[in-house]
């Protein structure tokens, strides 16, 4: 599996919507249809933002892949909980999850509030590098591989709350319900193709603790119905911290970090890698990046738009009674710190350039600044590159010829 | 001796900071498109911007060179003047001669030489009337 989406050709008009928008340049038009470089994509999901045909679907699991072998645990994202009219109890959506076929629903929650105290240890430890980049949007790990790898050392190594969630889930599984590791099924309801993608291609650990991800479109309709035929009222238990981390600002907050700054938005990501790699912001101690606007609320695979979902989770936070809050693993923390439980490995791929020697990546160069020199710069997309440099480049790189300038042609 | 690959010429016009970190943006991308080492190319990108604004806010105007040698990098900073008056107390960390205007946006902090001394591998400056000049080298291998 390459991609938690896939592109319905059938659908694409190849208008260069989503050539333009992608952040790293990884689609080019081959035949008049869309076509994404894998070694570039970094599964962001803007092209699906920007698709204005919907040409491109989610490609997770569903509801009958819900094995009945197996004890099948769910992990909804947090952002799962904005979806539902304002005031809809979070233990109403986790006994629907229950309705659909799965035997136990570990809340996200509460990793995202021990990984809160991870983080704030760790950057205060690590008091040589700044500022430190959070590692939980996997979007945002991705580009810095891609674009920044400079930066790859401010990345802080902890695992995130999705994969600790399924760690926990499982250990509460073989502790509490007896259940045997290799009897585990671990779902996880995903608000974005990144998160999704990263279980099968994990940009930390070897190997995902999460088996199979459900877009949270895809369940929403069963979720919807489920939920309407509740009649009685229950007690939700999420952790108010680890909430916090739904809505953009919240992991800074809810790790304690003073002088910290969060960006949301991929463009905004953008800017702020630029000034991070200049050295402009060696004096803030965290930044929390998130791809898509106002945080995860904001990702392709949700239903709810950003602002209503993050109303919602507010009012969740604010109304929540606290006294029927149980505390889980909380108390274990130490425990899980000094094992190592929340440590993350970033595996490093190879740069584009690295085969070439200096002086044939200057002559390279060369040639691709008398190329684009030659150029229109309208960056009209006609030829099938987003820009009309990305052109210049294919064509010195032979993927692409002087030819398919629309403009130059019609020049002549 | 070092072999001479290729220069790179960029004009920094005065006080304009509407094209503030135009010049070390390009440095930039043209170093990653190089397949230059990230942590040099980082380094670099420091340099630069600490440079262009210098230039900016400082000076009369100016050019940045980059030269690309198989072994190294070499960066020159030369502005048109007024000159620094005091290069010791310039190479101070926290000192600082920018306008308040230029401390509104956020700049003048005092880092820039400093800054640039750290992630240089050799640093040169001199400074007359008739302006500044820097000479940084990066080794690459």
């Amino acid at each position: 599996m390459e991609r938690a989406f896939y592109l319905d050709k059938d659908k694409c008009e190849g208008c260069t919507n989503c050539m333009r928008k992608c952040p790293t340049e990884a689609i080019r038009l081959v035949d008049d249809k869309a076509a994404i470089n894998d070694d570039k994509c970094i599964h962001c999901g803007e092209c699906i933002r920007v698709c204005p045909y919907n040409a491109y679907n989610p490609l997770t699991n569903r509801k009958d892949d819900i094995s009945k072998e197996k004890f099948s645990i769910v992990i909804p994202s947090t952002a799962v909980y904005g979806q539902f009219h304002i005031g809809t109890e979070i233990c109403n959506i986790h006994r629907a999850l229950l309705s659909l076929g799965f035997d136990y629903v570990y809340d996200e929650s509460w990793a995202a509030e021990l990984l809160s105290l991870a983080v704030k240890n760790r950057v205060s430890q690590l008091k040589d590098i700044r500022p430190i980049i959070n590692s939980n949007c996997p979007a945002v790990v991705r580009l810095i591989k891609v674009k920044y790898p400079a930066l790859l050392d401010n990345i802080l190594l902890i695992e995130s709350p999705m994969e600790i969630s399924a760690l926990l889930a499982r250990k509460n599984a073989k502790e509490l319900f007896n259940i045997k590791e290799e009897d585990i099924e671990v779902f996880y309801i995903s608000p974005c193709p990144a998160k999704a993608i990263s279980v099968h291609k994990p940009v930390g650990t070897e190997h995902s603790k999460i088996d199979k991800v459900i877009s949270l479109k895809e369940i929403f309709g069963d979720l919807i119905r489920e939920m309407k035929m509740q009649k009685d009222i229950c007690f939700s238990n999420p952790s108010l911290k680890g909430l916090k981390w739904t809505v953009s600002g919240g992991q800074c907050e809810a790790c304690e970090i003073d002088n910290s700054i969060a960006v949301s938005g991929i463009e905004n990501v953008l800017n702020i890698l630029e000034e991070i790699e200049n050295g402009k912001l060696d004096h803030i101690d965290f930044v929390e990046l998130m791809a898509c606007n106002e945080s995860c609320l904001g990702g392709q695979f949700n239903f709810e738009n950003p602002f209503v979902a993050k109303n919602n989770i507010n009012y969740i936070i604010k109304t929540t009674d606290t006294s029927t809050i149980l505390i889980d693993d909380l108390g274990r923390f130490d425990e899980f710190e000094k094992a190592g439980l929340f440590n993350m490995e970033i595996r490093l791929t190879d740069n584009g350039n690295a085969g070439l020697s200096l002086k044939a990546a200057v002559e390279r160069l060369d040639r691709v600044e008398k190329i684009w020199k030659a150029l229109p710069k309208l960056d009209c997309g006609s030829c099938g590159a987003p820009t009309c440099r990305a052109l210049a480049e294919d064509i010195v790189d032979g993927f692409a010829t002087i030819d398919d300038c629309v403009i130059l042609k019609i020049k002549k | 001796m070092a072999e001479l690959i290729k220069i790179f010429e960029y004009e920094v016009i005065a006080n304009d900071f509407n094209i503030a970190g135009t010049a070390s943006s390009a440095i930039k991308r043209n170093l990653k498109q190089l397949g230059i080492s990230p942590v040099i190319v980082r380094r670099v990108s420091i340099i630069s911007y600490e440079a262009e604004i210098n230039i900016i806010i400082h000076s009369n105007g100016g050019n940045i060179y980059l030269e690309i040698y198989d072994d190294k990098l070499t960066l020159r900073a030369y502005d048109n003047g007024p000159g620094i008056k005091n290069l010791e107390l310039a190479m101070t960390e926290g000192f600082s001669t920018a306008s308040n205007a230029a401390r509104e946006l956020g700049f003048g902090a005092g880092m820039g030489l400093p800054n640039m001394k750290k992630n240089s591998d050799a640093f040169k400056i001199s400074s007359t009337e008739e302006g500044t000049k820097i000479d940084i080298d990066i080794n690459i291998e």
